[in-house]
C-alpha cells in the first residue's frame, strides 16, 4: 500500500493506493501551525475508513510520499533561517541591485523589495576569478576567517556563498565551504556553484540564499515528519515531491531544500499527463488547478512538463526570484474569494483584493459583506445552499444575492443575474489570461490542448475557460479534488543534474561536449543505484542563436553527437523550437549550446492501473434545479451525482454534476460523459 | 447600424484581452531580441493603435517611449502611404516624424479586416545597439545635426510587402549599421512582434468583430476620460512654475540649461495644461527633444504626480494639453536639428520641472527630481573583442539607480530614469564579461547619497570596471554632477552622478560629463549615477527606517543625526530621548 499526500493551504489531501491500484480519497482540515498533524488527522480519516487504527493501517504501507508548501510559506512569512550572505569583493549588493525591472511604471506605491539576506549580514570575500580562470585576487584566507568570525558573533544560522565565476571555477567556493566547516563547525551552508550552475550570479546567490536559510527549518521538519509517522507504526520510505515534478527521499532534501520550494504545485501536471494519456493520449495539455485564493496553471506539451528558470516566489518583481529549474507553473491570484466592485467611472473589477476563507464570500456569513466570484455561483444557481462540501456547510444565498444587486447590478444598471455572470466571466477572463501567457511562453496552441480541472473549484467554470480558449474538450479528472496528491502518487523518483557548456554550431567541439554528456550519464547512474531502479536519462541541451540573452530548452535528439550529421540534426531541433516558442528562424545564424541537464528518472509505482475505488452509487430520483447561463437565462437543469452517473454514455447539457468534494457547471451547449476510469469528459463543441 | 453600448462587465473583460494581445508582443520581443539592450535590458516597447492613430493600450511600456510618438507616427504613416494593404510593415524612427529618436527603430503594421479595411495599427519600438551614427553611440549629444550624428532615417519607410522583406532596405542597414547581424536579429524580432500582435488581434476579432472593438475602442477612451477627469477634479487648482537644470554639456549653454515648464490645474474644467514654450530655441547639439519626447515627457511628469489607476491611452490624454513651439529645444524640432539624445536628458529634466511643481501644490500630489542619466555604467560601449576578433556594439545596464520619492512612500531604486520608470533590467555581472571584453570591479550602492525626507530617495550607485586584453570605447552623457536631483516639500537632494579614470598606477583624473572615451586594457572608469530626491521634511521620517538603513550600511549615524534627527548608538539602538529633542530642536 502506498500513500501520498498534499498539505494545501485549507486541506491537507490523502490519496492511498492499494497493491492492486485501487485507490482511494480522504481529505482533513490543514492546521496552520502543525502541517505534520493535518497529514496524521488525514491519515486517520483513511484508516476509520477502512475500519482500522491508525497504527496497523501505517504499518501495511510501504511508502509515503509528502508534497508540502512548508518551505515556500517559511519565506513567504520570513521564518527561514538567520542567513549570511558572503560574495566576491566589490559585489556586496547582488541580492539588493537584483535584476532591475519592475511592472506598473506609474504605480508609485510599492516599496523597493528588500534583499533575501539583509545587506547587514552580506560580507565580501577577498577573492576574485575571472571568465577564463584566472585567478585576479587569491582568496585571502585570514581576512576570510576573521569575517567567519563576525558571522558567528551575529547569531547567524547558516550561510551561503556566491562567488562570480564559481560556476566555472569553484576552487574558491570549495575553499570558503572547508573554513565554514573548520570555523563554523555545524553550522549549515550552501554553495552557488553546487546549488544553481547558472550564469546569472543574481540569481544563483538567490537560489543559494534561499537553499541555504531552509536547512535548518526542512531538516527540522522532515525529521519530526519521518520521526511522528513512525511513532505511528509506518517504516517505509519517506519522500518528497520536488519542484521539477519528481520526488526524492526524504533525508536528501535536508541537503538542498531549494529542491522542493514549489513542491505541490510541480505535482498537479504529473497527474494531468497521466489523465490526458488515459483519457485520449492527448500529447498537450492545460492543467489548471483551483484553489479559494489562487489558480495554478501548468503544462503538458508533448508529453514532457516544461520547466523555468523564471520561478518567483510572491509577485514578479516585487517577490523572490529563486532563479532555480522548477516546473513552469504560472499562479494568479484567483478564486472563488475574489472580490467584485464596481469603480466611479463604471467599470467592474474582480480581484486581486480576495475574502480569502476569512471572512470568506458573503453568503459563508462569517462577516464578509463585498460580493466574490462564489457569491456569483451561488446566485446563478450553480452551487447548492444546502450541500455545499458535501453538506459540510450552509450557504447563505439570499445575503450572496443582495450583496451582488446593491454593489454589482445596481451600479451597473443591470439584472442580478446579469451581474452575476458578470463576476464569473471576468474571473474566467482573468484565469484565461493567465493561461494564456503560459501557454505563449511554451509555444502551445489552446486550441490544440486538453483543458484538465483540478482543485475542488474547477467545476464551476472550467467549460467557460475551455470555450474561451478553445479547447474542445475539458477533463474533470475523478481524483480533480486531489490532483496534487494524484500527482506525487503518480511520480518517479527524478534527479536533475546539470553542467555549463560553450559550444557553437560554428566550431562544434564533439569530443568536448561529449564528455559532458558522459560525465552526466555517470552521475545519473550514481543516482539509479542508490534508488535501486532502473533509470530512463533524458537529455535536454540549453541553446540559443548567438548573442540571444536568453537560451531555450531543446531536448536532445542524439545520444551523442557522433558526427557533424548530429550536430546538424541538433541544429534542426533547436530551429524547430525556436519557431514553436517565437515563430521566428534565424538560419543564418549559429546556434550556441551553453549547458546541459539530464534528468535520470526511476519508475518506482508498479503499473497497477491507479483507479478509483468503485463507489458506484444506485441512481437516485432526479433532481433539478433552476440555474442561469449567459445566453439561454434561467434553465431547469438535471443535478447528477457524480457517482451515479453511467459510463461511456454521452448527456446533453445543461447539467449540474456534484460529488462531495466539487460541483461541475455543464451549460447548455457542451455534453458530457464519464469515461469507464470515472473521469468526466465535456465536450464544449466550442 | 448603431450598436448596444458596453456594459462595465464587458469592457473589463474586452480591456484585458487587449492588454493581452500587447503582451504577446513584448514577450516575443524580450525572448527573441538579439541585442542586450533588448534581451538583457528590456528597452523596448510595444502598442496598438486606432485606424486613426489613437493609443488603445500599450500594457507594461516604457513610458517615454508610448504615451505620444506612436500616434504620430502612426499618423504619419497613413499620411505618407495612402494605399495600406495586408502584409505590409513600415520602418520608422524619424523624430521629424513622430518617433522619440533615431535609436528607437519601430515597425508598424497596419491591421485589415477580411474586406482590406484598415482598422488598427500594431507598433512596436526597440531601442538599437547601434543605428548607424557617424560615432559608436546611439545617444550622440555632441551631434551639431542629423548629417554629423549620421543615423539611417526612416520616416515611414515600407520594410515589408506582402508579409515579405524589401530587401534594398535591409541591405541599406546593413551596409551602415554597426554589427550588421545583431541589428537583424534584432530587426526579425521587433517584426515578428508586431506580426504576432496583428494575428492576436485578428483572432480576438473574429470573436468579437471588427465594428464591435472599434466601438468598444471608443467606449474605452470615454471610460479612461472620465477617470482622467475625475481624478484632475479632486486636485487643488493652482497654476505652477518649475524648473530643472541640465548640466553644462557641449553645445549647452556654458552655465547649463534650465527647463521651465508651467502647469495648470484647473479641477473645475477638470483639465491640466502644462506650457513648454518658454525654452530655449533648438541648439546645435544632440539634446533636441522630438515632438514626441516633448510631448510625453509632460505627461510623465503629470501621471507621476496622480492616481496611478487612471488607464494610460488616448481617452485619458484628452484631459491633459501640452503646449509646445516649433523650432525650440523641449518642444518641435526642426530639421537637420539632431535630437539623437531626445529620450533622456533633456526629456527627464521637462518631466522633473512638470512633476516638483505639482508637488508645491499639496502634500499628496507631485513627486521629488528623478536622477539624471546617461552615467558610463549605462554607456554604450564598442571595440574589437581581442577574444574573438569581432566588432562589438551594445548599451551596457550596469547599475542605475535614481528613483524619488513620492507621497506614498520611498522611492523605487532602480528607476533608470524618469523617462523609463523602472522597467529596464540591470546587466548581470557574468554576462557582460562573457559578452563584452570587461571586468566589473565593483558595484553597489554609495552610502549617504539617498535623496533625504519622509520619504526617501534612492541612493547613487557606483561601478569600477574597465577592459580586459585590449581598449574599449565608450559613450556616454552624464547630466546630474552640476545639478542633482532636488528634494520636494523639504526633502534633499540625492546623491549626485561624476566619472573618473583610474590609470594603470592607479592615479584617478576626473572625466568630462559628456564624452566618447577609449579606454585602455588595465585602466578603470570609476560611474556614479545620480540617487533621487526626497519628499518631506527628513526630521518626520520614521526613526527605524532611519535605524535600519544605519544597520544596513547605506547610512552613517552622523548623517542619521544631522540630517533625520535621529540619534543612534553604536550598537544600533535609536537613543528615543535624545531623538526627541534633537527633532524639537530642527523645527
Amino acid at each position: 500500500m502506498r500513500l501520498a499526500t498534499d498539505t494545501g493551504g485549507t486541506f491537507t489531501d490523502l490519496i492511498v493506493e492499494e497493491d492492486d491500484g485501487t485507490i482511494t480519497l480522504h481529505k482533513a482540515s490543514t492546521v496552520p501551525s502543525d502541517p505534520v498533524a493535518g497529514v496524521i488527522d488525514a491519515l486517520r480519516v483513511a484508516a476509520t475508513a477502512r475500519g482500522m487504527a491508525l497504527e496497523p493501517f501505517l504499518r501495511s504501507a510501504d511508502t509515503f510520499v509528502h508534497g508540502t508548501t512548508h518551505a515556500i510559506n517559511a519565506i513567504i512569512t520570513g521564518r527561514t533561517a538567520r542567513t549570511a550572505l558572503i560574495v566576491t569583493r566589490g559585489h556586496r549588493d547582488m541580492l539588493l541591485l537584483r535584476e532591475g525591472g519592475r511592472s506598473e511604471p506609474f504605480n508609485h506605491t510599492l516599496a523597493y523589495p528588500k534583499p533575501y539576506v539583509p545587506r547587514a549580514l552580506t560580507f565580501e570575500a577577498q577573492e576574485r576569478m575571472y571568465a577564463d580562470g584566472t585567478v585576479a585576487h587569491a582568496l585571502d584566507e585570514p581576512a576570510l576567517i576573521a569575517t567567519l568570525g563576525q558571522i558567528a558573533r551575529a547569531g547567524v544560522e547558516a550561510v551561503a556563498v556566491t562567488l562570480l565565476w564559481a560556476t566555472l571555477h569553484p576552487r574558491h567556493e570549495l575553499r570558503i565551504g572547508e573554513l565554514i566547516e573548520r570555523h563554523l563547525p555545524g553550522v549549515p551552508y550552501s554553495l552557488s556553484h553546487q546549488v544553481n550552475p547558472t550564469l546569472r550570479e543574481f540569481r544563483r546567490a538567490s537560489s543559494t540564499a534561499i537553499d541555504a536559510s531552509l536547512k535548518p527549518l526542512m531538516t527540522r521538519y522532515l525529521a519530526g515528519l519521518s520521526g511522528r509517522l513512525a511513532d505511528s507504526g509506518f517504516a517505509g520510505r519517506v519522500m518528497v515531491v520536488t519542484s521539477a515534478g519528481g520526488m526524492v527521499d526524504a533525508q536528501e532534501v535536508a541537503a538542498s531544500p531549494i529542491r522542493i520550494i514549489n513542491s505541490g504545485p510541480s505535482m498537479a501536471p504529473v497527474a494531468g499527463r497521466h489523465y490526458a494519456a488515459r483519457e485520449g493520449d492527448w500529447p498537450t495539455a492545460i492543467v489548471a488547478d483551483t484553489g479559494g485564493t489562487t489558480y495554478d496553471i501548468s503544462l503538458v506539451s508533448d508529453g514532457r512538463i516544461p520547466m523555468t528558470r523564471d520561478l518567483w516566489i510572491g509577485e514578479p518583481w516585487t517577490g523572490e526570484l529563486a532563479g532555480y529549474p522548477s516546473v513552469d507553473v504560472k499562479s494568479v491570484g484567483a478564486g472563488g474569494g475574489s472580490i467584485a466592485r464596481v469603480d466611479a467611472a463604471g467599470l467592474l473589477h474582480v480581484g486581486p483584493e480576495s475574502a480569502g476563507s476569512t471572512p470568506g464570500p458573503v453568503c459563508y456569513a462569517r462577516g464578509g459583506t463585498r460580493p466574490t466570484v462564489t457569491d456569483a455561483c451561488l446566485t446563478l444557481g450553480y452551487l447548492d445552499p444546502d450541500y455545499f462540501l458535501g453538506g459540510a456547510m450552509v450557504l447563505d444565498a439570499a445575503a450572496a444575492r443582495t450583496a451582488i444587486e446593491r454593489m454589482i447590478a445596481a451600479p451597473l444598471g443591470i439584472s442580478i443575474e446579469r451581474a452575476a455572470w458578470s463576476i464569473v466571466a471576468l474571473a474566467t477572463e482573468n484565469m484565461v489570461q493567465a493561461i494564456e501567457d503560459l501557454t505563449l511562453t511554451q509555444g502551445i496552441d489552446p486550441t490544440r490542448a486538453l483543458l484538465i480541472g483540478g482543485g475542488g473549484a474547477a467545476g464551476l467554470n472550467s467549460v467557460f475557460i475551455a470555450r474561451r480558449l478553445g479547447c474542445r474538450d475539458l477533463l474533470i479528472p475523478e481524483t480533480g479534488a486531489a490532483m496534487s496528491a494524484a500527482g506525487a502518487m503518480l511520480s518517479d523518483v527524478t534527479s536533475e543534474l546539470s553542467t555549463t557548456l560553450h559550444a557553437s554550431t560554428a566550431r562544434f567541439d564533439r569530443a568536448a561536449v561529449n564528455r559532458s554528456i558522459a560525465q552526466l550519464r555517470r552521475q545519473a547512474a550514481t543516482f539509479a543505484v542508490r534508488t535501486g531502479h532502473e533509470p530512463e536519462i533524458e537529455l535536454i541541451g540549453e541553446a540559443r542563436y548567438v548573442g540571444q540573452g536568453w537560451d531555450i530548452d531543446v531536448p536532445l535528439p542524439v545520444a551523442e553527437f557522433a558526427s557533424d550529421a548530429d550536430v546538424a540534426e541538433f541544429r534542426s531541433a533547436f530551429d524547430a523550437m525556436h519557431r514553436q516558442l517565437f515563430a521566428i528562424v534565424d538560419e543564418r545564424s549559429e546556434v550556441e549550446l551553453i549547458g546541459l541537464r539530464a534528468r535520470a528518472r526511476c519508475r518506482v509505482r508498479p503499473g497497477t492501473p491507479f483507479l478509483l475505488a468503485d463507489d458506484r452509487a444506485e441512481p437516485e430520483p432526479p433532481k433539478s434545479r433552476t440555474v442561469y447561463f449567459d445566453d439561454a437565462g434561467h434553465l431547469d437543469t438535471p443535478v447528477l451525482a457524480w457517482s451515479s452517473i453511467p459510463a461511456d454514455t454521452v448527456f446533453p447539457g445543461p447539467a449540474l454534476i456534484e460529488s462531495p468534494f466539487t460541483t461541475v457547471v455543464v451549460d447548455p451547449q457542451a455534453r458530457f460523459r464519464r469515461s469507464t476510469a470515472g473521469a468526466l469528459l465535456i465536450e464544449t463543441r466550442a | 447600424m448603431t450598436q448596444p453600448p458596453f456594459d462595465g462587465a464587458e469592457m473589463a473583460v474586452l480591456r484585458s484581452r487587449l492588454d493581452g494581445v500587447v503582451r504577446k508582443m513584448s514577450n516575443t520581443l524580450l525572448r527573441t531580441g538579439r541585442s542586450g539592450v533588448i534581451n538583457r535590458a528590456r528597452d523596448f516597447s510595444c502598442c496598438l493603435l486606432t485606424r486613426d492613430g489613437d493609443l488603445l493600450t500599450a500594457a507594461d511600456s516604457l513610458p517615454i517611449h508610448v504615451l505620444s510618438g506612436p500616434d504620430l507616427m502612426a499618423r504619419s504613416m497613413a499620411s505618407f502611404h495612402r494605399d495600406l494593404r495586408p502584409g505590409d510593415a513600415f520602418l520608422h524612427n524619424s523624430p521629424y516624424h513622430g518617433c522619440s529618436h533615431p535609436a528607437d527603430l519601430s515597425v508598424l503594421v497596419p491591421v485589415f479586416d477580411d474586406a482590406g479595411r484598415h482598422r488598427f495599427t500594431m507598433l512596436a519600438k526597440a531601442h538599437q545597439a547601434d543605428i548607424g551614427n557617424s560615432q559608436p553611440t546611439t545617444y550622440m549629444a555632441e551631434a551639431r545635426d542629423i548629417y554629423h550624428e549620421g543615423a539611417l532615417i526612416f520616416p515611414a519607410v515600407q520594410i515589408q510587402r506582402g508579409g515579405r522583406d524589401i530587401d534594398d532596405i535591409i541591405r541599406m542597414c546593413e551596409m551602415r549599421i554597426r554589427v550588421p547581424h545583431q541589428w537583424r536579429g534584432d530587426y526579425l524580432s521587433t517584426v515578428g512582434a508586431a506580426r504576432i500582435g496583428e494575428k492576436a488581434l485578428a483572432e480576438l476579432a473574429q470573436d468579437i468583430g471588427w465594428d464591435r472593438l472599434e466601438a468598444f475602442a471608443a467606449q474605452w477612451f470615454d471610460y479612461s476620460e472620465a477617470r482622467m477627469a475625475e481624478t484632475i477634479a479632486a486636485l487643488p487648482d493652482g497654476v505652477v512654475t518649475g524648473e530643472s537644470t541640465h548640466d553644462p554639456f557641449p553645445g549647452l549653454p556654458t552655465d547649463g540649461l534650465t527647463i521651465r515648464s508651467t502647469t495648470h490645474v484647473d479641477p473645475v474644467a477638470m483639465r491640466v495644461t502644462v506650457d513648454l514654450t518658454d525654452n530655449a530655441d533648438c541648439l546645435p547639439c544632440g539634446m533636441n527633444l522630438s515632438e514626441a519626447c516633448a510631448r510625453t515627457a509632460a505627461m510623465i511628469g503629470v501621471f507621476n504626480s496622480i492616481d496611478h489607476r487612471v488607464p494610460k491611452n488616448a481617452g485619458a490624454f484628452r484631459r491633459i494639453d501640452v503646449r509646445l513651439r516649433e523650432g525650440c529645444i523641449a518642444g518641435i524640432p526642426v530639421h537637420p536639428f539632431s535630437c539623437s539624445a531626445a529620450t533622456t536628458n533633456i526629456a527627464d529634466r521637462v518631466a522633473n520641472s512638470v512633476q516638483t511643481a505639482l508637488a508645491s501644490l499639496s502634500d499628496a500630489i507631485g513627486m521629488a527630481e528623478v536622477g539624471a542619466v546617461i552615467a558610463p555604467s549605462a554607456g554604450v560601449v564598442s571595440g574589437i573583442d581581442p577574444r574573438t576578433g569581432e566588432a562589438f556594439v551594445n548599451q551596457m545596464f550596469l547599475a542605475m539607480s535614481g528613483g524619488a520619492a513620492n507621497p506614498a512612500g520611498d522611492a523605487w531604486w532602480t528607476i533608470g530614469h524618469v523617462g523609463n520608470a523602472g522597467l529596464c533590467c540591470i546587466d548581470g555581472v557574468e554576462l557582460t564579461e562573457l559578452s563584452q571584453p570587461l571586468v566589473v570591479h565593483r558595484r553597489g550602492f554609495v552610502a549617504d547619497t539617498e535623496g533625504a525626507g519622509t520619504f526617501t530617495g534612492a541612493p547613487s550607485t557606483i561601478v569600477d570596471f574597465g577592459p580586459v586584453g585590449g581598449p574599449v570605447e565608450i559613450g556616454y552623457l552624464s547630466d546630474g554632477h552640476v545639478n542633482p536631483p532636488i528634494g520636494v516639500r523639504g526633502g534633499g537632494a540625492g546623491g549626485r552622478a561624476d566619472q573618473q579614470l583610474i590609470d594603470r598606477t592607479g592615479v584617478a583624473s576626473p572625466l568630462p560629463a559628456c564624452a566618447q572615451v577609449s579606454v585602455a586594457d588595465g585602466e578603470r572608469v570609476i560611474a556614479v549615477s545620480c540617487g533621487g530626491g526626497g519628499y518631506g521634511s527628513a526630521r518626520l521620517r520614521a526613526a527605524d527606517h532611519v535605524a535600519d538603513a544605519v544597520r544596513d550600511g547605506l547610512l552613517s549615524t552622523g548623517r542619521a543625526r544631522d540630517v533625520y534627527g535621529v540619534v543612534i548608538d553604536d550598537d544600533g539602538a535609536i537613543q528615543t530621548e535624545e531623538t526627541d529633542r534633537l527633532r524639537e530642536t530642527m523645527r
